[in-house]
């Protein structure tokens, strides 16, 4: 069974807000079936996409559900990216009990510092009782592994958080919206840990997003332009000691999963953008790896020569990814949709004649998961 | 639609788990899975796991343990939907499976309450409330009211008032929740996993103890378990392909319809479910469950049930609103024995939640025991007659959500 | 309006994690300033702290798996920490910034995480040689191991 993307929404990114997280959710709930064309009662399944550490609440969907929907519908919650969340909406569809699913994630990062909550995520009979560890110091530790093996310098990080500061200027919902923004600006920031400094971190921000998934049995005749899901690729890699840092080996074979499923031999040739959650800087170098868009090590080049600006051979993050605004939970969704709407020419920094689109969710410390979708104009 | 079978269940021994980490805890419900079911490690193609994070005090502790039950490298994913999560990851696993994504799919929830530096679920619920409690303070909430709400909205607080509703409405009595509390910890005592286990425990012994809350007596309570429950799923196609001979369980329908949220209400509001057992997503949820797995009649089609009951008016509440017996009418059933082991419609033969409560791994267990009971191999909690089919059920949240899962002994057809 | 977080909650949330039995040698070890790992039997790798499931080919192990390493390791990755979190969710600014480092034992596959101390940052650099700093009186706990310094 195929499924399609048919609507969406998104909510604008921000610093402490004043709308409840009920009411920013049930907004883009709202808006993206009205995106899609449907009713809540055309809705067969909702599955939402928060978790109860970020949200400060036991059972953090409790109060959702008069919000997104899903009030007496087949329901569950994805505790991890929204981009799960769709994964879960659209196996649900794949498996023929329902035709219409809503997958619906958000954060408000003012709540809690989701950094702490990255400290909470070490596993506590060791690492945890070591108070200097937490997200940002591992993500540094990270970098400079992969800098280190590579050749890679601070200017190249730079690079990218300029290249998608700039991108987002143009994106309206957008949180960090830097067009004028230069590599020293980035560089001269203030120094967290040390290759990072604060631009260098994508900023946790409030808000939320929403896709209206479809099965093949409907899409076509609810949506004029469905976006198809076709490939999907998830890994977990091992725990942060056991693992290789220095390279995104789970994102590598999700990757792979994911081109498999979509046909996909030549990622580099055949994929037109790519919309990837790079918590860190760094990261997006890694991931270029991880998706074969070039070899282990030669991230920094495509970056280098540009080929990852909007006008380049592969474009990646025209929205300027999560470096412009890291509503946790919403961030790998919000990829989604922007990957879609680049299928659907909406995008606010058109890819020409994009048909072929691969979105990326990751989670966990050190991107220690990644989801991959590979979407498309045709089923 | 794919037919989906359980090839393994595993559990670890529940109780007070002093004596391991919450990674050993689950690694042990997941070997002995893959050892029930016979394969290698290799043959798990993907990973579905849930629990309350709080009560571990660790965010996302699947992660910290993929490489514990080999999920590394391969695709895992996670739902937690209160005390249904166990169910919920249920659910998903299954949901895996039946898209057609994979073969085999191996799913696990847990628990570790003994984790907590306060008695209970105290430290897990306090730990990820922080944060809320600033929002409540922006939203200008008084501390007074907090306090008030928090002794209401914690899971026997409403409860409380649910089993006040429940007799109200069916005409039962304190004495119903002694005699269901009894044949818990009775049952419990022929479980190797169980916690609470009381051989020949009569509804008097429940009487004597201490009133908590009218109507709740500490002999009808919970006990505050760790654990960890899991079960192995296979397609049709894989089932053949392992060569799996022994009985399997299959999957013939599940759903999870919720309610909105009894307590609080939407943005603390309070403009919520009023009448808790009233449980309107808990009928939905068993009437498209039965749909799919094409039940007409439950009463007469479903042989055992495992119903998510950490307090006894629970299962009465719940076996009306699965439709085993007509409204208000359960009690008069428990006074006839008939859900006993040996009674026509058995109901949590395994001693169940109020007998052993790993909150996460609860929900799982239902589908566990439930796999059990079609497979024959419950041991000496086998309920005596022929069991075609079974319900396992789950409900969390602010007593909101429901999960039923419907298993038969063989595919639909 | 303004943010209030977290001051003056009436009640606290604390923690008291069951380590595990193979953990308890661990920490027993660092009474005689030993730092011990699980060697698995399998497959070779050897993981610190030691574990009862092999990370790599998730076979079991138990106490009689553990090896002891020498102490000594190599900084593969480390990070000059300036910003650190209180633990209620706010960013502190060190006044003297500290140095984490991600260090591979001797004799280990997989690798750790630890402060580096009696260094000057400038100096540090990846592929260093680092060596247990210990307690006066190491009792048998985590707080024993201080911190690794060069040597």
């Amino acid at each position: 069974m195929k499924v399609a993307v048919i609507g969406y929404a998104v909510s604008n990114l921000e610093w402490d807000a004043e709308k409840t997280r009920e009411e920013t959710v049930f907004e883009v709930a709202k808006s993206a079936l009205e995106n899609a064309g449907v009713s809540r009662e055309d809705v067969g399944t909702v599955i939402s996409a928060s978790t109860d550490f970020l949200d400060g609440r036991t059972i953090s969907n409790c109060m959702l559900i008069g919000g997104s929907g899903a009030y007496l519908k087949d329901e569950s919650k994805a505790e991890e990216d929204g981009m799960y969340a769709a994964l879960y909406a659209a196996q649900r569809l794949m498996a023929g009990v329902h035709d219409i699913a809503l997958a619906v994630s958000h954060t408000h990062s003012w709540i809690f510092n989701p950094h702490q909550v990255s400290q909470y995520m070490l596993e506590p009979w060791f690492d945890r009782q070591n108070d200097l560890i937490n997200g940002i110091t591992l993500a540094a530790l990270q970098a400079r592994m992969y800098m280190e093996k590579h050749g890679v310098d601070e200017l190249d990080l730079a690079e990218v958080c300029v290249k998608n500061l700039r991108n987002a200027a143009k994106v309206p919902y957008a949180l960090r919206k830097l067009h004028d923004i230069t590599v020293e600006e980035i560089l001269e920031s203030e120094m967290f840990s040390d290759p990072l400094t604060e631009l260098m971190i994508a900023p946790p921000c409030d808000g939320a997003a929403a896709v209206v998934l479809a099965s093949e049995n409907v899409a076509e005749e609810i949506c004029e332009n469905p976006v198809w899901i076709k490939g999907i690729g998830n890994s977990c890699d091992n725990y942060l000691r056991d693992r290789d840092l220095a390279k995104l080996n789970s994102l590598e074979i999700a990757a792979r999963k994911a081109y498999r499923m979509a046909g996909i031999e030549e990622p580099f040739r055949e994929i037109d953008v790519a919309e990837i959650t790079e918590r860190f800087a760094h990261q997006e170098l890694m991931a270029y790896e991880a998706l074969s868009f070039c070899r282990e090590g030669k991230g920094r080049v495509l970056i280098e020569e540009e080929m990852t600006e909007v006008y380049g051979d592969m474009p990646v993050n025209p929205s300027g990814g999560a470096l412009a605004g890291d509503p946790i939970c919403a961030t790998g969704m919000i990829r989604l949709i922007e990957a879609a709407k680049q299928i659907r020419g909406e995008a606010e920094n058109q890819v020409d004649g994009c048909r072929t689109a691969l979105a990326h969710a990751q989670w966990g410390l050190c991107a220690q998961k990644n989801l991959v979708f590979i979407l498309g104009d045709e089923p | 639609m794919r037919n989906v079978a359980i090839i393994g269940c595993g559990q670890a021994k529940h109780g007070r788990r002093t004596d391991v980490n919450q990674a050993e805890l689950v690694a042990e419900a997941v070997w002995a899975a893959v050892e029930d079911a016979g394969i290698a490690p290799e043959d798990i193609e993907a990973y579905a796991v849930g629990n309350m994070q709080g009560f571990g005090g660790i965010a996302q502790p699947d992660l910290v343990f993929a490489d514990y039950i080999g999920a590394a490298g391969k695709p895992m994913q996670r739902v937690a939907t209160g005390g249904t999560v166990g169910g919920s990851v249920a659910h998903l696993g299954y949901y895996e499976v039946a898209s057609g994504m994979y073969d085999v799919v191996l799913a696990v929830s847990w628990e570790k309450h003994s984790d907590s530096a306060e008695p209970g679920a105290t430290t897990g619920l306090l730990h990820v409330a922080y944060a809320n409690l600033s929002y409540m303070m922006k939203v200008g909430m008084d501390m007074r009211s907090f306090a008030i709400m928090g002794l209401a909205g914690a899971a026997a607080g409403i409860s409380a008032y649910q089993a006040a509703f429940y007799m109200a409405r069916s005409g039962c009595g304190i004495e119903h929740f002694d005699m269901v509390a009894a044949k818990a910890r009775r049952n419990a005592a022929k479980n190797k996993y169980a916690h609470l286990k009381w051989p020949n425990c009569t509804a008097d012994d429940i009487a004597k103890t201490e009133m908590l809350i009218w109507p709740m007596r500490f002999g009808h309570v919970c006990p505050a378990s760790d654990g960890a429950s899991c079960v192995i799923y296979a397609s049709e196609e894989a089932v053949k392909k392992l060569g799996v001979e022994k009985p399997v369980a299959w999957v013939k329908g599940v759903a999870a319809y919720a309610d909105e949220e009894a307590d609080q209400g939407e943005a603390y509001q309070g403009t919520a479910v009023v009448d808790y057992s009233d449980q309107t997503g808990a009928i939905l949820s068993a009437m498209k469950a039965y749909e799919r797995a094409g039940i007409k009649d439950p009463k007469k089609e479903i042989d055992v049930a495992e119903i998510y009951a950490p307090f006894p008016h629970q299962e009465l509440m719940f076996s009306e609103r699965l439709g085993f017996f007509d409204d208000g009418t359960a009690w008069k059933a428990v006074e006839e024995g008939v859900t006993e082991i040996d009674g026509d419609f058995p109901i949590c033969p395994s001693g169940g939640v109020n007998a052993t409560n790993a909150i996460g791994s609860s929900g799982m267990q239902r589908v566990v025991e439930a796999a059990l009971q079609i497979m024959g191999k419950a041991e000496e909690h086998q309920v005596p007659k022929d069991v075609r089919n079974a319900v396992a059920h789950a409900w969390g949240g602010q007593v909101q959500f429901n999960t039923v899962m419907v298993l038969g002994d063989s595919p639909k057809r | 309006m303004g943010v209030v977080r977290y001051e003056g909650l009436p009640f606290v949330a604390r923690f008291r994690w069951n380590t595990g039995k193979i953990m308890e040698k661990f920490y027993g070890g660092f009474a005689e300033r030993q730092i011990l790992a699980a060697k698995c039997e399998n497959c070779g790798y050897t993981v610190v702290p030691p574990r009862v499931i092999c990370p790599k080919c998730s076979s079991k192990m138990n106490e009689n798996n553990l090896v002891k390493l020498d102490g000594r390791g190599v900084v593969l990755s480390y990070t000059v920490v300036r910003k650190k979190l209180d633990g209620k969710g706010g960013f502190v600014t060190l006044d003297k910034p500290e140095v984490i480092a991600a260090v591979k034992l001797n004799g280990a596959d997989s690798m750790i995480f630890a402060k580096i101390g009696d260094v000057d940052v400038e100096d540090i650099k990846s592929g260093m040689e680092v060596v247990p700093v210990w307690a006066e009186k190491p009792e048998g706990r985590l707080s024993d191991l201080l911190y690794f310094r060069p040597g």
